[in-house]
């Protein structure tokens, strides 16, 4: 399948694909409801975005007690609102903090690969984030390792 | 000490009329948020009414400083230490949403280095976190009793004590108040002085986000003397509607490929301002050893090999650290590689700290620059007046014009440890530090010549970019009949566009104050919009077209440039209550000589400086002998009222 892969080294922390991110999804720019996050990483020094690796397991998809979260033509999990009841079991389950509930409207929301055209993907002008056809989803083993060898070389 | 919170409108005790009920236009939070520290209260103060007449940033702040600075029941204007002082920190449309660069902030006051009106920009993510967190800008008056910051989240708003950030620099306060807050990053925008605030240091800055500062005119010392040590923005959670926000996903996708191709701002888009050195110094524009040279080769040790753009940055570990939604490959974090700064981490300093910190100090160590510049904004100096009186101590001692006793050490040119001492000294008053506090034109006058004749300075008080103006006399001319105390037009953009010549003859007096005056407008429109002027590089119809979708409005390039203007004529009239009369718009003998060498060599501004002021004068259309806009230049701006307060009922 096609996932995003992020290129931590690239982020400049412009904060570009949350905003993107927010208007695709809610039509508003709101960068509070976007799901994919730009972190600091060492001090303020440098920063990396993280939204769902659409985890093989899918442990959102298996807590949720009513069967709202399904797999879209894109591949990716994606919450049903109108089957949500919004009991935010599926933001406990998920190991990795990606999944968001909105006190708004009482769902659970989460990246939906924007359906197939991510927007966070277009929208990053360093390329940081891109949507490619991999063998993996689990990006996060060499994301850790190159920030850890970063740590240890600065201090 | 118990938090201020508030986020009710304050109810009104004056008769002024309530603001009408207006729909908002997109791209706007909807109010402004009033902080008065002498009685601790915050309120909200709605303004739809006049946004589309003032903007934002520098158009909003030039009318609030006109309207609320003037000396009550008497003439004049207050000083800037008057707790009666304004301090605005503004945003504007543009903020928050997805243009590159929109973080913007613009700090309007009386400031400190020439007691008159400023308009300075930093950006980062303060414009947006604001906006986010539901205002459009932050207006500061009182002074506090005690050391406070201003805390936002969204409605709550809060006066915190601040006794435990006192005598942290400014990278510090942010560590501290992360910690705080429990947020990191981009979810805190910090924007705070350092210990040269604290000591009223007349040419104290305002910095913010780890790098990025509010640098002219002494805003930091106004910071100071309100005790206000910092303003921390929680990244907001509120919606920002724009009318068409296709419209301005387009205008962004425009403007970004222009940076990307455009001959003129490609290389900003590619390394910021680092090519700067070797371009400048090209043109004798690169200010060397306090404008004693204009040779590189003057400069021991200096390879120009290691000051071309790509080399320079390479010689640091960096990573990008860009401001909201910005594309540019312009600010950088670094990590210093060698020498006695090996493993610290620094703000790649921009082309005015390679200068004010290097070439104008007779240094050329990277490594020590980089480490340099980034202390000048960790105490919350402004690089380039640190430089020029850094510079100008040099000299001095070199020929004797100061002494070691005097100093308490001996400064020589290029001594990188020996201007870190000297800015320590500055930053909290000490010994002979606390005359160069008062800035590169008070210190001069009280050593007087020849020491004063030295150094570079406008009379008014201000100093100049980080730059030889002797060899950009538009610069010149705009940075002394400037109200602002610092560039008011700016350099040209796409000049043609608003009818000026694509090329002047640079050493024509007469040439180039056309030239000034004709391109007047552009640069007050771009710092109303919370947007990064590099980021402005382009079209001005394309920054127009982004506004208008934003906000609804069909905005000419044409109503820009007449916009800016009013701007300008607002804070002239400011100026002008503030004293600042025409005597004040020369340059120092040392600013306003003639090069010994180098690509300028010869060329005599002072010998054309009265042409180029009368010139000036009478095609931006103002009095040369009183400084006023005439009437008729007022009345086609549609500022009858100004009209009438300048030159009374008849007018
Ligand atoms: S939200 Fe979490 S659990 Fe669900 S697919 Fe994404 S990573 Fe896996
Ligand atoms: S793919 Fe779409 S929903 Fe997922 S993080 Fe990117 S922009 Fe957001
Ligand atoms: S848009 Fe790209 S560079 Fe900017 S914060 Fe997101 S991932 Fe990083």
């Amino acid at each position: 399948m096609r996932v995003l892969a992020i290129h931590p080294e690239k982020c400049t922390g412009c904060l570009r694909c949350e905003l993107a991110c927010s208007y695709v999804q809610t039509g508003e720019f709101q960068p509070a409801k976007s799901v994919i996050r730009v972190s600091p990483f060492e001090g303020h020094t440098s920063y990396a975005p993280y939204t769902c690796t659409q985890c093989a397991e899918g442990w959102c998809m298996t807590a949720c007690p009513v069967g709202a979260i399904t797999i879209n033509a894109a591949g990716a999990k994606d919450v049903l609102d109108d089957r949500c009841v919004g009991c935010k079991l599926c933001t406990i389950a998920c190991p990795y903090g990606t999944m968001f509930y909105d006190p708004g409207t009482r769902k659970a929301f989460k990246c939906n690969l924007c359906g197939g055209a991510p927007a966070c993907a277009e929208a990053c002008p360093t390329a940081a984030i891109t949507y490619e056809e991999t063998w993996t989803g689990d990006w996060l083993g060499d994301f850790a390792h190159e920030r850890t060898a970063r740590i240890l070389e600065i201090r | 000490m118990t938090p201020v919170t508030a986020n009710a409108p304050k109810p009104s005790k004056t008769k002024k009329a309530p603001e009408p009920a207006v729909a908002l236009p997109g791209g706007y939070a909807g109010k402004l948020l009033r902080v008065d520290l002498t009685t601790r209260k915050c309120w909200a103060e709605p303004w739809g009414s006049r946004m589309r007449e003032l903007l934002g940033g520098a158009g909003l702040g030039a009318m609030l400083l006109y309207r609320e600075t003037a000396k009550r029941g008497g003439k004049g204007n207050v000083a800037w230490d008057d707790p009666d002082n304004r301090l605005v920190l503004a945003t504007g449309p543009l903020a928050g949403l997805p243009v590159w660069g929109t973080g913007g902030l613009t700090v309007c006051t009386i400031g400190a280095g020439t007691n008159g009106p400023t308009s300075t920009q930093a950006n980062g993510f303060f414009g947006t976190n604001l906006k986010y967190s539901g205002w459009d800008a932050i207006v500061v008056q009182g002074q506090a009793r005690d050391w406070v910051y201003l805390y936002i989240n969204d409605d709550t708003v809060e006066l915190r004590d601040a006794k435990f950030l006192v005598g942290k620099d400014t990278w510090e306060t942010q560590d501290a108040l992360c910690r705080v807050t429990g947020l990191a990053g981009h979810q805190l925008s910090v924007y705070s002085i350092g210990p040269a605030g604290e000591h009223l240091v007349r040419f104290a800055a305002i910095q913010g986000d780890y790098g990025h500062v509010a640098s002219k005119n002494g805003t930091g010392a106004v910071m100071g003397k309100k005790r206000l040590k910092a303003v921390a923005i929680v990244r907001g959670t509120k919606a920002l509607r724009a009318v068409d926000p296709r419209g301005v996903l387009q205008a962004a996708d425009d403007i970004a490929h222009d940076l990307r191709t455009d001959p003129s701002a490609r290389s900003l888009y590619e390394y910021g301002t680092l090519p700067g050195v070797g371009n400048l110094s090209k043109l004798g524009v690169l200010p060397i050893r306090n404008y004693t040279t204009n040779l590189t080769a003057n400069v021991p040790g200096a390879d120009m090999a290691d000051w071309e753009a790509p080399r320079l940055r390479a010689n640091f570990d960096h990573r990008g650290h860009q401001c909201n939604a910005c594309g540019m490959h312009h600010c950088h974090m670094s990590v210093i590689q060698k020498g006695a700064h090996k493993g610290r981490i620094v703000d790649e300093p921009e082309y005015e700290g390679w200068s004010g910190c290097g070439w104008q100090i007779g240094a050329v160590d990277r490594d020590g620059i980089a480490w340099l510049a980034t202390e000048c904004d960790r105490a919350c100096v402004d690089v380039n007046e640190f430089g020029w009186i850094t510079g100008w101590v040099m000299e001095c001692m070199e020929k004797g014009y100061i002494t070691r006793a005097q100093l308490g050490f001996d400064l020589t040119w290029g001594d990188i440890p020996g201007a870190g001492r000297l800015l320590r000294m500055i930053s909290r008053r000490e010994g002979f530090g606390a005359v160069l506090a008062e800035g590169v034109k008070r210190a001069a006058e009280q050593l007087g010549s020849p020491a004063k004749d030295c150094a570079v300075y406008i009379v008014k008080g201000a100093t100049p970019r980080g730059h030889d103006h002797r060899g950009r006399w538009d610069e010149m001319l705009d940075t002394c009949t400037s109200s602002t105390a610092t560039m008011e037009t700016g350099n040209p953009v796409h000049p043609t566009e608003v009818g000026q010549p694509a090329r002047i003859n640079i050493f024509d007096g007469v040439q180039v104050a056309k030239n000034v005056a004709g391109l007047a407008g552009r640069r007050s429109f771009e710092d109303s919009l919370g947007i990064c002027i590099f980021t402005t590089r382009t079209r001005l119809e394309n920054v127009c077209r982004a506004l208008g979708a934003a906000t609804g409005w069909t905005f000419t390039v044409d109503e820009a440039i007449r916009f800016g203007r009013r701007t300008a004529a607002i804070n002239r009239a400011t100026a002008l209550r503030c004293g600042h009369a025409g005597a004040l718009e020369y340059p120092s003998v040392r600013y306003g000589s003639t090069p010994v060498d180098g690509p300028a060599k010869g060329q005599a501004v002072r010998d054309q400086w009265e042409t180029m002021l009368d010139t000036w004068y009478a095609e931006v259309g103002y009095d040369r002998k009183t400084g006023k806009p005439w009437p008729k230049t007022l009345k086609a701006l549609g500022l009858d009222w100004l009209a009438r307060d300048l030159w009374g009922k008849k007018a």
